[in-house]
């Protein structure tokens, strides 16, 4: 058993030591912007005053709410002892809202449109790519050019594609937002299929384009172990084709799942702007607008939660993959 | 809860998706959604037919009711300078952008000035009511003011230097006193007007319960989401979230009074999707779901000719609306060539102003042949303040290249070293002009700019900076980084135009840390301010004209700074799928295009119809 | 080589990603020959002009005319104005405006006009009709004015100094222009964006532009990458252990973020075309990086390479001669992968409004971003953004095609 506490253990240590190097990066990088943020959000109260000792005044008063007198050390000490607590001070574009308020309005959407978008595309990726791999033929040479162009199309290409072909041209969507203009959330079938139907063309287009790559990806594991050495054998033993063909998936996948942990970051990218495309009340919006009305506080917590959430969901790889993979579980041992 | 329930939701809806793979409903279409209209909401969806949908007045979720807050991000608590809109929060008077005339909305009858004008006295209406039955009274006006300028909002830093003192002289009559100068007269009547037009009227009482549970702080005074405020206007708060704001009609409005507007608006629910960016909000508008739109539609006209949709705008033809604001270019006068008068003026006479027009305003903005550039707004009430005639010697038609090079030739400013640039005291005349990023209709219009002095041997590069970073700069003293660069100038109000020609070019902004105020190209004439400082206390119509007249020769002798196009106040175009027999041009009504939310325009809101 | 190359020109896969790359490629070369000057130059007011070809009025009035007589040319002039659901449309204000129509039938097109005609003025405000309809009917009645009526259109000069018209010459409605004789005929394959510019042209530019980032961003990506795998895969020790540190962290860090978080802090002002293309090259260098260590262990202790060790060869020399000439088909692959990354990358970075400067040089990502802007999609000008996406994914797609193909080629198992 020590050899996984070992496992779990060093696994935890660059889970920790990377999330530091995150916070670290997410604080300094957006407050190395030039531009005066407060200067802005000063500048909303300011327009229609004339004296200047009064818009001085207002500065001087947004400048404590923010924190930015403070040394720089200290304004990091106060942000990571904040950020651990879930509080990433207040917005500068939204003020005097929290981000942290912001921020959980949004996630919810995402991560309610993204995880089971991610893991559908990759179930169905993986499904195509092993028959690509397993009938070949025809099949492969239709699935493998229509899959490798699938993956090529930039994930907004998709999303401008399917918002312009389903909802302009057949009108048979919504063009943007999380539920109906007319709704007012509650309990009733109603309000949830008009959250159905918002939450079709973002959803497909995240599928679409997690499934073009994690079909190529898994087409090429799948050949590379239906030509191994044990195939060969197991045929010449004569054993059964299905249950050859079991073993060589199950191989197949195992270094699909750490590859999805490693793609992660570029599909939650991708997603995020397919997000933005379609108005969906999400993380991507929500990055958008840190961005645009240089809310730095905004921007750095949302970078922050993206990457936490990629930081959680390879950590929860790493230790599935730790009690399935008997080669990794042979390594540690090995340590 | 709310998101937990959200995220349960979409799980689930992702299986039944994969299985199922259900068509989109596309929330409901109006047809259906008449039949299936019940009275009012309970059944979760707004009946279409009784509720009207804006666009483009609300970007973000809102945070709170709390009248005295800058910070609310509300469409219904922003005030307005060319209307505050009065949804929810009454003002004493309601500004008509259209002539500048002020309609009595919690007031009764007309404003009565003291002979030498240092004091209104404003009575207001009996059966002017709150939402909790209580009658407005004078009291609330002075406690408004007075907590205004406590904890320092907007309203009360931008009023003060201007007001001496808001009082009540009985439950019905407040008299508003002037601050004097040292001649004793008003320092500025204008501002009085501005002040019954623009600033709204909060609840004294409710006021006390805020500053019972802040303890009087000012900072929370002014954060407090106030769930509980008090308000007198037509519609209250019903929903909000990051996806919407909704608004419900209050049927004991004290409006339907005889003495007000004697029925309730028409529509049950007034409501406002947020959409994340002109983008959604332009196809949500284009498809009926949005009902009156602020939003700049590009090429509005397309809507109707091309796409064949029922939408309208103000005027059938270009250029559509009314323009109350003049974007303008400022030269950045401490920089050595921009100095010099001629320079300037050959550039504001090569720049091509239809294409600015064409391009950055889609024509949606009258041009320079039909409306000569001046201090002015377009409109007819402005442009009478002055003689046109008087200045038309001084004018330029835009796209003069021929002109603009004799200019420069005959000052003796040319090219001396053969490289296609000219110079001036030796210096090669080239110049930086400058917007925000991501400003597209200014962005496209400094394109034009930087295209006229290629032709004239006048190099001009654009930048695009931040918003952030431009407009610290911009605000600084005596920055030198900008040398041409776009500002606005206010739009409609009851200060103007006087005040426009003091953002032009009144010299107390020169050398003003933090100035948001106006003249940012730090321009000084004593004669301009001379003026400045008599319009506000001329009554004489024929002095103020020439007053106007002169400041204009001025201003357009000198062009510290030029006009590139005009501009609207707010867009106004509507949908009329669902309502229609909104306020039209030359409809005898004389209601503003002013989204039927600000100022005078909130009477569109009583007019409106259902198609039938 | 001669053989590699041979059996790499085998590969369907490559050779048609190839020649999807080379079609690309020789637009980018060739339509700036055919159709010179500055890309970014504004050639029509106002936005999204329609593709087609444009014919000069100014000059087609002064060409030779020649008189064709077409039966069919009155019923497709009135037609352009009068389509069956104008027809519609007009029987409605009729109803509306309470005219009877009895026996009309919509398609007798004289009655309908002459009803019209008789009847159709612009003051009435029907009951209920909406602002919009009645908008359309003045339109409608003023088209219809314009094609009925067959007079001959004069032409006339004005005189400058006294505005008085002399007449140069009359249009009859038989008078037609040779597309050929005309001076000035401009073609615009994919009409104009949102500036008023011919987006071929930009197109054509943008290629170039965003090949650049991804030449610039995938070559710094494997230089890094290849350097930190081979000294890291090599050394091992310490050296290892720090460089996987480094390259762990940066892994699971999202390259995405750090581009945002990088390109953000930089500022607007400071955004050109390679500062973005060195920020994306020194974000996603990781994958390379742990590649090629992989591969260098793999090698690491391979007789050749164990002899040279032995024969006192330094560092470098059996870096050079023993282990790169056998990844080095692993790295071109890398490469061509991170080029094609970082093309999207700009791109994706643009649309958030952290791209390069606009007005200096055309990107995909730049043309997508503004043609969002100006909400292109929505409103059919799909000149604007549908090319701009369909070069990305063909850019891609060629790239990625080719990439397969060099993998079947070094990697036999993978054949068919």
């Amino acid at each position: 058993m020590s050899g996984y506490r070992k496992y779990f253990g060093k696994k935890i240590l660059w889970f920790t030591i990377t999330f530091v190097v995150a916070v670290l990066l997410n604080f300094i990088l957006p407050r190395l912007m030039p531009g005066d943020p407060v200067a802005v959000i000063t500048a909303k109260s300011a327009q229609g005053m004339s004296e200047a000792s009064a818009v001085k005044e207002v500065y001087e008063h947004y400048a404590e709410e923010f924190g930015v007198n403070d040394p720089m050390f200290k304004q990091f000490i106060t942000y990571f002892k904040n950020a651990l607590k879930g509080d990433f001070g207040l917005s500068f574009s939204q003020y005097p809202r929290k981000v942290s308020d912001i921020i959980s309005d949004a996630i919810w959407w995402t991560i309610a449109l993204q995880l089971p978008a991610i893991i559908v595309g990759w179930l169905i990726g993986n499904t195509l790519g092993a028959l690509a791999a397993y009938i070949r033929k025809g099949f492969d040479k239709a699935v493998m050019p229509v899959a490798l162009f699938l993956s090529s199309l930039p994930p907004f290409g998709m999303a401008v594609l399917l918002l312009v072909l389903f909802a302009i041209k057949l009108d048979i969507a919504p063009t943007s937002g999380g539920y109906g203009y007319d709704m007012i959330p509650n309990f009733s079938w109603t309000f949830i299929k008009s959250v159905i139907s918002h939450y079709q063309l973002p959803f497909w287009s995240i599928v679409i384009f997690a499934t073009g790559g994690q079909a190529i990806g898994m087409r090429s594991m799948s050949i590379y172990e239906l030509n191994a050495d044990y195939v060969k054998y197991s045929r010449f033993l004569g054993i059964k084709d299905r249950t050859i063909v079991g073993y060589v998936f199950r191989n197949a996948m195992l270094p699909q799942i750490t590859g999805l942990a490693l793609s992660l970051g570029t599909m939650i990218g991708g997603a995020l702007v397919a997000e933005i495309i379609f108005s969906y009340p999400g993380l991507g919006t929500t990055l958008l607008s840190g961005i645009t009305m240089s809310d730095y506080p905004l921007l750095s917590a949302t970078t922050l939660i993206i990457t936490f959430m990629v930081l959680i969901t390879t950590f929860a790889i790493d230790i599935i993959y730790g009690f399935i993979d008997p080669r990794v579980k042979a390594a540690q041992f090995d340590e | 809860m709310k998101r937990k329930v959200v995220l349960v939701l979409c799980l689930l809806m992702t299986f039944s998706m994969v299985f199922a793979n259900g068509k989109g409903d596309k929330g409901a279409k109006p047809e259906e959604q008449q039949v299936a209209a019940a009275d009012d909401a309970s059944s979760g969806t707004l009946p279409r037919n009784q509720t009207l949908y804006w666009a483009g007045l609300q970007w973000g979720s809102i945070n709170g009711w709390n009248v005295l807050s800058d910070d609310m991000n509300n469409f219904n608590v922003s005030r307005q300078a060319y209307g505050t809109r009065i949804t929810m929060f009454e003002t004493l008077y309601m500004y008509n952008f259209l002539d500048g005339s002020l309609e009595p909305l919690l007031a009764d009858g007309a404003p009565q000035w003291n002979a030498n004008k240092t004091e209104v006295t404003v009575k207001i209406k009996k059966a002017a009511k709150w939402s909790d039955g209580t009658p407005v009274t004078a009291e609330d006006v002075a406690y408004s003011y007075n907590t205004g300028v406590k904890i320092g909002n907007t309203s009360g830093n931008s009023n003060k230097p201007y007001i001496a003192a808001v009082e009540a002289k009985d439950a019905q009559t407040v008299v508003i006193k002037a601050a004097l100068n040292s001649a004793g007269a008003a320092k500025n009547p204008l501002m009085l007007d501005n002040f019954i037009a623009v600033e709204y009227v909060a609840q004294k009482a409710w006021i006390q319960k805020l500053e019972a549970r802040t303890g009087g702080d000012a900072t929370k005074m002014k954060t407090d989401p106030a769930e509980d405020v008090v308000y007198s206007g037509p519609y209250g708060p019903y929903f909000a979230d990051d996806q919407k704001v909704v608004l419900v009609r209050n049927d004991n409005y004290w409006g339907k009074d005889a003495s007000m507007w004697g029925k309730l608006p028409a529509p049950k629910y007034v409501a406002h999707t947020i959409y994340s960016d002109n983008a959604a909000g332009e196809v949500a508008f284009k498809s009926g779901e949005v009902d009156v739109s602020q939003q700049f539609n590009s090429n509005v006209q397309d809507l109707w000719e091309k796409d064949g949709l029922p939408i309208s705008t103000y005027m059938a033809e270009a250029p559509y609306g009314i323009c109350g604001s003049l974007p303008t270019a400022y030269y950045n006068l401490a920089i050595p060539g921009l100095d010099n008068v001629n320079v300037r003026k050959a550039i504001a006479m090569a720049v091509d102003y239809d294409a600015i027009i064409a391009n950055a305003m889609t024509n949606q903005s009258p041009t320079f042949d039909q409306v000569p550039r001046s201090t002015m707004n377009p409109t007819p009430g402005e442009q009478a303040l002055y003689d046109q005639k008087a200045v038309a010697n001084l004018q330029w038609v835009g796209n003069d290249i021929a002109g603009a090079n004799a200019l420069l030739d005959k000052a003796g400013i040319k090219d001396t070293n053969g490289d296609g640039i000219r110079e001036l005291n030796g210096k090669k005349l080239s110049f930086k002009a400058s917007c925000p990023n991501g400003w597209t209709d200014w962005m496209a219009a400094i394109e034009i700019v930087a295209a006229a002095g290629e032709k004239i041997g006048i190099e001009i590069t654009s930048v695009f900076p931040e918003w952030s970073v431009y407009q610290t700069v911009i605000t600084q003293a005596n920055q030198t980084e900008y040398e041409i660069f776009m500002m606005w100038s206010d739009g409609s109000s009851p200060t103007m135009p006087w005040n426009r020609v003091r953002q032009l070019m009144s010299s107390e902004y020169v050398g003003v840390e933090g100035n948001w105020s106006g003249n940012w190209g730090q321009y000084s004439n004593p004669r301009v301010d001379e003026i400045i400082s008599a319009i506000p206390a001329t009554t004489d119509a024929a002095k103020l004209r020439s007053l106007y007249t002169e400041a204009n020769k001025i201003y357009l002798t000198d062009v510290p700074s030029f006009t590139l196009m005009y501009r609207p106040n707010c867009f106004h175009a509507v949908n009329e799928s669902v309502w229609t027999n909104y306020p039209e041009d030359g409809d005898g009504q004389n209601i503003p295009p002013g989204d039927l939310i600000h100022g005078y325009s909130i009477a569109g809101l009583y007019t409106i119809k259902t198609v039938k | 080589m001669k053989h590699i190359l041979s059996q790499v020109f085998h590969s369907g896969k490559f050779v048609v990603g190839f020649c999807i790359f080379m079609s690309i490629l020789l637009l980018m070369i060739f339509y700036p020959i055919f159709n010179p000057g500055n890309p970014l130059q504004i050639v029509s007011i106002g936005t999204f002009a329609e593709p087609g070809i444009y014919v000069s009025v100014y000059d087609a009035v002064d060409s030779d005319m020649n008189t064709l007589k077409l039966d069919e040319a009155p019923a497709k002039r009135l037609d352009s104005v009068l389509k069956s659901e104008d027809r519609v449309k007009m029987v409605m204000w009729f109803d509306a405006a309470g005219i009877p129509v009895d026996n009309l039938s919509i398609h007798d097109t004289e009655a309908l006009l002459t009803l019209w005609e008789e009847n159709y003025d612009a003051t009435i405000r029907p009951e209920g009709m909406t602002k919009a309809d009645r908008n359309y009917f003045q339109r409608l009645d003023g088209n219809l004015k314009k094609v009925i009526v067959t007079h001959d259109k004069v032409l006339a000069r004005q005189d400058p100094s006294s505005s008085e018209l002399s007449v140069i010459r009359t249009i009859e409605d038989t008078d037609y222009v040779n597309i050929k004789k005309v001076a000035n005929v401009k073609r615009l394959p994919l009409g104009t964006d949102n500036f008023g510019r011919d987006v071929l042209k930009e197109l054509a530019a943008a290629i170039k532009t965003s090949i650049f980032i991804g030449l610039v961003a995938g070559s710094i990506a494997t230089l890094i990458g290849l350097t930190f795998g081979l000294l890291s895969g090599f050394i091992g020790g310490l050296v290892d252990d720090f460089i996987m540190f480094i390259t762990n962290i940066f892994t699971v860090i999202p390259a995405f973020v750090l581009l945002i978080l990088i390109s953000y802090s930089i500022g607007q002002d400071q955004r050109g075309p390679t500062t973005v293309a060195v920020v994306i090259g020194l974000t996603v260098w990781t994958w390379t990086a742990r590649a090629v260590r992989s591969q260098v262990i793999s090698l690491r202790n391979r007789d050749h390479v164990n002899l040279s060790k032995l024969s006192g060869h330094n560092l470098f020399l059996i870096i050079f001669t023993d282990i790169l000439p056998y990844i080095a088909s692993y790295v071109i692959m890398a490469l061509i992968l991170q080029i094609s990354g970082a093309i999207l990358a700009e791109a994706q970075l643009s649309l958030l409004g952290l791209g390069p400067k606009t007005t200096e040089v055309p990107t995909l990502g730049l043309m997508m971003n503004w043609s969002m802007l100006y909400t292109a999609h929505l409103n059919g000008y799909w000149w604007a953004y549908f090319p701009v996406i369909l070069t990305i994914a063909l850019i891609s797609f060629s790239l990625n095609l080719m990439n397969t193909g060099l993998d079947q080629v070094f990697n036999p198992t993978l054949r068919d």
